[in-house]
Order: structure tokens, then C-alpha cells, then sequence
């Protein structure tokens, strides 16, 4: 069956480790749609990570693998897998076993430990558009069909 | 073509999604004497009164969608693999093409004198949660004694004191998890449920279990008398392999299969807790019962099935203590056997609530522990997976900002890049 995915694409040679992608992300996932009030009065994580080493940065989230080992391991049901490929998590039925943060190769399954959650990247659904990708000043981050 | 599988949970639903990633049209049978497809780690809720919907790991719709056909509440009682049936407890004969047998474990119970008794309790199935739930409501129970402290103890301990019952649990060795964690790990999660009220006896065990018809008290080993209205026996499960044994399937501590989930019986295959896993950490062969690699196998079993080759991976020991308010969690080889492994440790367990510990041999991780923070560690079980060459970021491996910057760029351009995610893509390097 063809898969029909877009997916965000990261480019380590471009990323200057702003962190925008972190900040997009959370506040577009708030319900305040602010990005300080996203952090301080929601308490809202980012789902992408930035990392940095010495001179290399890249910012990592989900891939929506085409073997989600997260998918294996969810015992709760919340992690399904749609016709295209695109991994969801329901977080509001996740009870927060932390076996897709033991699985994900990526680390990018985060655990939500006070809320009893996981959460991750779902590639804005309900905007569109990637939040992130758009943020990004240098075209660090991209969206573009499964590769 | 008939696609059937004995069981219902998480080998079973693995199978079905590997099956129909191939195949789409033909018919899948599933049977199981359960009443409906729940998720078995999560049946301790019930003694919290957690919703019994809220158990279900798939539901009505999953089944329809996948054109699967569910014979529920009847037991296959053998499978005779000349005329290629099933026979169900009922005396109906199913008839298959390709079987799927994943029956899962049954509770280990040693020989007490007194477990006959009315009050003495496994904890593997929906039904035996429900059945103990029952029995404190019924018998106004107050005191639980717990044998055996592995993670279904620990978990049945935890949810007895959330609903205010006095708990003790008696280990035979001298720390709890003893065979699935570390010593400093044991350490940390005894602390944790003893502050939450849990007892512990160790280095003991209960030689007999007192009471007329209703257990009233147990006698351990060292002599001593410890109150229990009701007794919980969690040493431990075995591979249900019962079923496979009626059709000549090998068995050894587990029913026996190739890479591709097959065993010696043809258009037989196998998966999940009722086999016999290869731990890719030690090379060996052994029973891992754990929901991931249920699913896994499953899956795999179910494109093999279905006509697609592929191989399994092989399985790792992957633990998560989902119950405590700090997340407990490890994976692989966790204490080293010998002076051949290198352990490196982050220990700031008493000042930030966290630790870290990786175990590596020959350059590669084998294991590690992570207690507290747990953020990101998967990618620590994939290097455990595809034994990648950690020897320049030993240190790195017990850092809470570990990432993908501390793996090579190769392997970043393949996974990030070239999107290698697919099942195949995760083998050893
Ligand atoms: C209390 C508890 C907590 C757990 N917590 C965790 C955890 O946190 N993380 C984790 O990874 N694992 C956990 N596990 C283990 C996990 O539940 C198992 O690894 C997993 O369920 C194995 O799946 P399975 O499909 O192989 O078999 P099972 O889940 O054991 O299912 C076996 C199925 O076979 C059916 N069956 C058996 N024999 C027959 C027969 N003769 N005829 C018809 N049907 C039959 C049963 O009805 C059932 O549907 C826990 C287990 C328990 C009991
Ligand atoms: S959470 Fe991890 S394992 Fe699951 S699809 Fe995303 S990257 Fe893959």
C-alpha cells in the first residue's frame, strides 16, 4: 500500500540551536497559545529536543518510524498507527507505563512523570503545519514526504 | 487460506498487524477462554476500582475492521496437525492454514503445604485480579502477605496499601527484584514502597499456609507467624506450552522457534510469553516475558504467516516499574556476571532523586538502569540493540543529556536522513 506522509526532516548542518522549534512547539500545543504562559503557568514540555555537541545541533522528534517500537510496546492501546504511517498518541489514554520512552531509538517518546503521561510529536495535525519547521530561521527543519 | 491464533492479547494483536500489512483479505480466527482482549499489565487497576472498559487493549472495533473472527470463553484443548484443526473445549474443530499459537504463561506455584486454602490468590489474569478484589470486599480483609518479590509482587503490594491494606512481602533472596534489577536499584524501589507502607521479610520464604478452610495466618521458614486473611503468590510464570506439546511441537524451557517464529511443526508458528526468546545481550535462549516483545514476535510471526520473510531481531530484557511516583527502568544485563564488563554509574539519587548506570562489554552497552530521570533512554536500548561501538562516549552513557549528537553521524544520516526505520533497519550494525 502507498504510504502518503509528510514528515519533518531535520538538517544538522543548518540548525544554529536556536531552540525556536522548542519554543513553536509548545506554545502552539498550549491552551494559551503564548509561549511564556505555555512554559510557566501550563507547564508544557517541548516534543522536539535540541541537542548539541561542540559545534554540532540538530533538533530531534518523533519520525513516526516505519517500525514504531513504541507501537509494539504500548500496553494501554494509545499509540496506534493510521493507514499513512503517522503514530499517534492518545494521551489522554496513556497511563504512563514509560515502555515507549524504554523503546523509542530516537528519544522522542518523553514521559509527562507528574501528569502520569507520555507525549510526543504529532506533526501538528490540527494546525496543518508543522509548527516547528515553520519557526526554524534556518531552514533546519523541513517538511517533506516519507523518504 | 485461514489464518488462526490461539490468544488474545499481545502477541495476538501483534500477529493480526503483521498479517494485515500483508494480507488484507483472507479470514483470521482468533481464540481465547477469556471474554474479551484486555491488557494484562494493567489488571492490578482493578483493585483501585479503576473502570474495567479502561482495561481493554483492543476493543469491538479493531476486531471488525481487521476482519477478524473471535471465538471467545472456549479453551483449544489440542491441535492435530495432520488434519490441521484445533479442537476447542466444546468439541468444535477449527481448521486452519497457518496457526498461531501464543497461550502465554501461567503462574509458577511451588508446592506450599495449605495453598488449597480459600484466600491464596496467583495474579496473571483479569480473572484471578477480579477474583482476589472480591475476596478482600467479601472477607473485610486487612492484612495481605505477597510471595515472591518480582515486578508483579511489587505491583500487587503497591495498589493493596493505595487502598489502605497492611502489606508484607517475603523474598527468598535479600533484596527485592533480585533477578530483573541492580543492587543499588533494589535499593531505591525498597525505599520507595516502604515509605509507602509496604513490609518486607527477606531471605525467607512461607513454609505453610494456616487457616481451616480460609487462610488465617502464614508460617515461614525462620518460624515466624505473620497474620494474612488472604495470600498473594507471585514467584513468578513458566510458558503455557501445554497446547503446543499436544501437537508435537518442541519444547524446552519454552515452545521452541526459529528467526521467523516457526516452530519444528509446519505452519505452526509461535510468540510471545509461552516461548523461548533469544536474549541478544547473552546470546541464550531463555523466556522473556514481556509485552514488547510479545507484540514483536507476534508481528513477526504474522508476516511470516502472511508470506513476507522477515527475521526477528532477537529480544532484550526491558523493565519499567510503571507504578511508583519515580519512574524505575532498565534494560539488558544489569548486573555485570563477571570482571569482563565495565560499569560506569551516576548516583545522585539522595541530592536530585536520580541515577544512572550503564553496563558495557567489548565496547558495546549491554545494559543500564535509570531511575528518576528517565527521559530519552530508548536510545540507550538501541545501542544495547544494534550493538553500536560506545567506546569513545562510555561517560556519556550516564548523562541526563545523552543524545544522538553522541552517536555517530552515519548513523544519524541513515535514521534522520535516509528515514532506515523500518523493521529490518534495526539489526546489529
Ligand atoms: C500483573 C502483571 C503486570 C505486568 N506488567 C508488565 C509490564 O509492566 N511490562 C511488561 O512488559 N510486561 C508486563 N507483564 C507481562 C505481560 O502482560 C506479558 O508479557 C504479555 O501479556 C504477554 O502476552 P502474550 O500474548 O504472550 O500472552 P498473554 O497476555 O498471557 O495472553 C495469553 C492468551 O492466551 C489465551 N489462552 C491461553 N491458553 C489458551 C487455550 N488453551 N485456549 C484458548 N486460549 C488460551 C488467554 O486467554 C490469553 O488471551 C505483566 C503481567 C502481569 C500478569
Ligand atoms: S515515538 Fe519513537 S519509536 Fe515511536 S514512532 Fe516516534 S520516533 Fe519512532
Amino acid at each position: 500500500m502507498e504510504r502518503k506522509l509528510m514528515k519533518v526532516y531535520p538538517i544538522e548542518e543548518n540548525c544554529i540551536s536556536c531552540r525556536y522549534c522548542e519554543v513553536a512547539c509548545t506554545m502552539v500545543h498550549s491552551e494559551s497559545q503564548d509561549p511564556v504562559k505555555a512554559y510557566k503557568l501550563e507547564g508544557l514540555k517541548p516534543r522536539p529536543t535540541v541537542e548539541v555537541k561542540g559545534a554540532v545541533s540538530i533538533s530531534v522528534m518523533c519520525r513516526h518510524c516505519k517500525h514504531p517500537f513504541c507501537f509494539d510496546a504500548c500496553i494501554s492501546g494509545a499509540i496506534t498507527v493510521d493507514e499513512n504511517g503517522k503514530v499517534n498518541l492518545d494521551e489522554d489514554r496513556c497511563v504512563g507505563c514509560w515502555n515507549c520512552v524504554l523503546v523509542c531509538p530516537f528519544g522522542a517518546a518523553h514521559p509527562f512523570v507528574e501528569r502520569k503521561h507520555s507525549f510526543k510529536c504529532d506533526l501538528c495535525e490540527e494546525r496543518g503545519f508543522p509548527a516547528c519547521v515553520e519557526a526554524c530561521p534556518n531552514r533546519a527543519l523541513i517538511y517533506d514526504f516519507e523518504r | 487460506m485461514r489464518y488462526v491464533i490461539v490468544g488474545n492479547s499481545a502477541a495476538a494483536v501483534g500477529c493480526i498487524t503483521g498479517i494485515r500489512k500483508v494480507d488484507k483479505e483472507n479470514e483470521i480466527v482468533v481464540i481465547s477462554y477469556e471474554d474479551k482482549c484486555y491488557s494484562k499489565p494493567m489488571i492490578a487497576d482493578v483493585l483501585v476500582d479503576f473502570p474495567e472498559e479502561k482495561l481493554l487493549y483492543r476493543d469491538k472495533k479493531f476486531f471488525e475492521e481487521n476482519g477478524v473472527t473471535q471465538i471467545l470463553g472456549h479453551r483449544a484443548i489440542s491441535v492435530n496437525p495432520e488434519s490441521k484443526v484445533v479442537v476447542l473445549d466444546s468439541g468444535e474443530l477449527v481448521p486452519y492454514d497457518k496457526l498461531l499459537i501464543s497461550t502465554g504463561a501461567l503462574p509458577f506455584v511451588p508446592p506450599i503445604e495449605g495453598s488449597d486454602k480459600k484466600g491464596v490468590f496467583t495474579f496473571t489474569e483479569l480473572g484471578s485480579a477480579k477474583a482476589f478484589k472480591e475476596y478482600i470486599k467479601e472477607n473485610g480483609v486487612e492484612e495481605v502477605v505477597v510471595i515472591g518479590s518480582g515486578f508483579i509482587g511489587l505491583e500487587v503490594a503497591y495498589f493493596l496499601r493505595e487502598i489502605g491494606i497492611n502489606v508484607t512481602v517475603v523474598e527468598l533472596l535479600d533484596r527485592v527484584l533480585g533477578k530483573a534489577l541492580d543492587r543499588r536499584g533494589s535499593e531505591i524501589v525498597e525505599k520507595m514502597l516502604r515509605d509507602k507502607g509496604v513490609n518486607f521479610v527477606f531471605n525467607n520464604t512461607v513454609e505453610r499456609i494456616e487457616g481451616d478452610e480460609k487462610v488465617t495466618s502464614v508460617t515461614l521458614k525462620s518460624g515466624e507467624v505473620l497474620r494474612a486473611d488472604a495470600v498473594v503468590v507471585a514467584i513468578g510464570v513458566r510458558p503455557n506450552t501445554d497446547l503446543a506439546k499436544t501437537a508435537g511441537i518442541e519444547v524446552n524451557r519454552g515452545i521452541v522457534t526459529d528467526n521467523h517464529m516457526a516452530t519444528n511443526v509446519k505452519d505452526i508458528y509461535a510468540a510471545g510469553d509461552c516461548i523461548e526468546c533469544l536474549d541478544i545481550t547473552d546470546g541464550q535462549r531463555k523466556p522473556l516475558p514481556l509485552f514488547p516483545l510479545a507484540f514483536e514476535q507476534g508481528f513477526v510471526a504474522g508476516l511470516n504467516m502472511a508470506g513476507k520473510e522477515v527475521e526477528y531481531l532477537g529480544g532484550l530484557p526491558l523493565n519499567s516499574l510503571k507504578f511508583l511516583e519515580k519512574p524505575v527502568l532498565n534494560a539488558g544485563i544489569v548486573e555485570p556476571p563477571d570482571n569482563s564488563y565495565e560499569v560506569i554509574v551516576n548516583d545522585r539519587f539522595e541530592k536530585k532523586g536520580y541515577y544512572r548506570k550503564a553496563i558495557i562489554k567489548d565496547n558495546r552497552l549491554v545494559g543500564f538502569v535509570a531511575i528518576g530521570e528517565i527521559d530519552r533512554v530508548g536510545i540507550l536500548t538501541n545501542l544495547i540493540r544494534q550493538k553500536i561501538d560506545v567506546s569513545n562516549i562510555k561517560e556519556r552513557l550516564v548523562s541526563l543529556d545523552f543524545g544522538l549528537v553522541d552517536l555517530p553521524e552515519s548513523w544519524r544520516k541513515e535514521k534522520l536522513v535516509e528515514d532506515k526505520t523500518a523493521y529490518k533497519d534495526w539489526r546489529a550494525v
